[in-house]
């Protein structure tokens, strides 16, 4: 059977694109050093814990989906996800790999236990899911991904979204889905996005760091505390688009409620709050 | 007829005390900015950016902006496309196509309130 061997909580956003595209010296230098040197860590904790399988809980940004039918949960089942043209043309990644068995196999499971994902057999992914994944899942040597990843998606964009309790419990399904899976897999939960940031009128480019660090400490240790706070507590805390920190809660509901925290990285820089958090998921 | 127990479940979902400087994209600009959004997340295409930078005004033809919409194109007036209900997500397509720093439209969006 699968098993939850840890999750990933990560900040999503295109500045950490460019960061990465500029190559090692810039990754390392002083201004970057504080966030990519945490992300090398957790690159190197996922090289020991060898997972087969990364699930990938992340928001698109209208690059695939639009609000001509906007999916509040959307899952990929493809066997591969190409890199979305977000309108400067497509970094140059190969497609990631997926696994449509696993992917259809969450597909009902989840929708056995009463969540309904739009179910997607093309799927393009954008910087929500390919800002952070190569820090941690690209072999630049071989030029080629090295996990296979089945994505979800949540609406985090088009208000009314699904509540922060509703995306933790969409976790814990996530969790009875994976566990549930015949094949002898050990797999990873990411959910990237946030921390705080505000991108829209006055209070453009605000962070609040004493608010993302409340979020990454109470993500540790007592997640269900959060899904008591709404999304206009979220929006008053961090700033308008910080609310994408539901795809955090949705990975933390995936794992056991002592999985511990194993690198933990804040940086608060320019216009936004970034995070990144590896918890282990301790002995199966 | 609105009862309590649809009120109570709205508690949950809808933000209705916020500042007025911060906003939602909701029901209001998802009505209101449809033309624009569409306009703007066209330009994931290439050749639709392609055509932006040969043919604006044909450009904008294609999504039967209204004529103040594109008035606001045209003068690349950040705020009004925001006011006018355009997503920050697709508004970063088009600050592309018109060489638009996003700390550009930043600092308009800071001078805003």
């Amino acid at each position: 059977m699968a098993r939850i061997l840890g999750g990933i909580g990560a900040s999503h956003a295109p500045s950490m694109e460019h960061v990465y595209d500029a190559g090692e010296d810039v990754r390392r230098n002083e201004e970057w050093e504080p966030l990519f040197g945490p992300f090398q860590q957790v690159s190197e904790w996922l090289s020991e814990l060898r997972p087969d399988r990364l699930v990938v809980i992340y928001n698109d940004h209208m690059d695939e989906f639009f609000l001509n039918a906007y999916p509040t949960f959307a899952l990929g089942v493809a066997d591969e996800y190409p890199i979305a043209d977000e309108g400067f043309g497509a970094r140059p990644f190969p497609p990631l790999p997926g696994d449509s068995g696993l992917g259809w196999h969450i597909a009902r499971s989840l929708v056995a236990d009463e969540f309904d994902p739009t179910i997607c057999q093309e799927l393009e992914v954008d910087h929500g899911v390919i800002s952070p994944l190569p820090m941690v899942d690209f072999a630049e040597g071989d030029a080629q991904w090295r996990i296979p990843i089945v994505p979800l998606a949540v609406n985090v964009i088009l208000h009314p979204l699904p509540t922060p309790r509703r995306c933790f419990k969409l976790g814990q399904a996530l969790r009875r889905a994976i566990l549930s899976y015949p094949e002898d897999l050990g797999v990873v939960v990411v959910g990237t996005g946030g921390l705080s940031h505000q991108l829209t009128g006055p209070r453009f480019g605000q962070v609040t760091p004493d608010w993302d660090k409340e979020f990454m400490r109470r993500l540790a240790e007592d997640p269900e505390s959060l899904c008591d706070y709404t999304h206009e507590d979220l929006i008053k805390l961090g700033g308008t688009e910080s609310v994408e920190v539901v795809n955090w809660l949705a990975m933390r509901g995936a794992l056991p409620l002592d999985a511990r925290p194993v690198v933990e990285a804040y940086y608060a820089h320019k216009i936004m709050g970034y995070g990144l958090q590896a918890l282990a998921a301790g002995p199966a | 007829m609105i009862d309590q127990d649809y009120l109570a479940r709205l508690e949950a979902v809808q933000p209705r005390e916020l500042p007025e400087d911060l906003d939602l994209f909701d029901e209001v600009s998802a009505r209101r900015g449809i033309r624009l959004n569409k306009a703007a997340y066209s330009l994931k295409h290439p050749e639709q950016r392609e055509l932006f930078a040969r043919d604006e005004e044909a450009w904008m033809e294609q999504f039967g902006l209204t004529e103040a919409e594109r008035d606001l194109v045209r003068r690349r007036d950040w705020i009004g496309l925001w006011r006018g209900g355009m997503s920050i997500y697709v508004m970063v397509k088009l600050s592309g196509v018109t060489g638009t720093p996003l700390p550009e439209i930043g600092r308009q969006m800071r001078e805003s309130g």
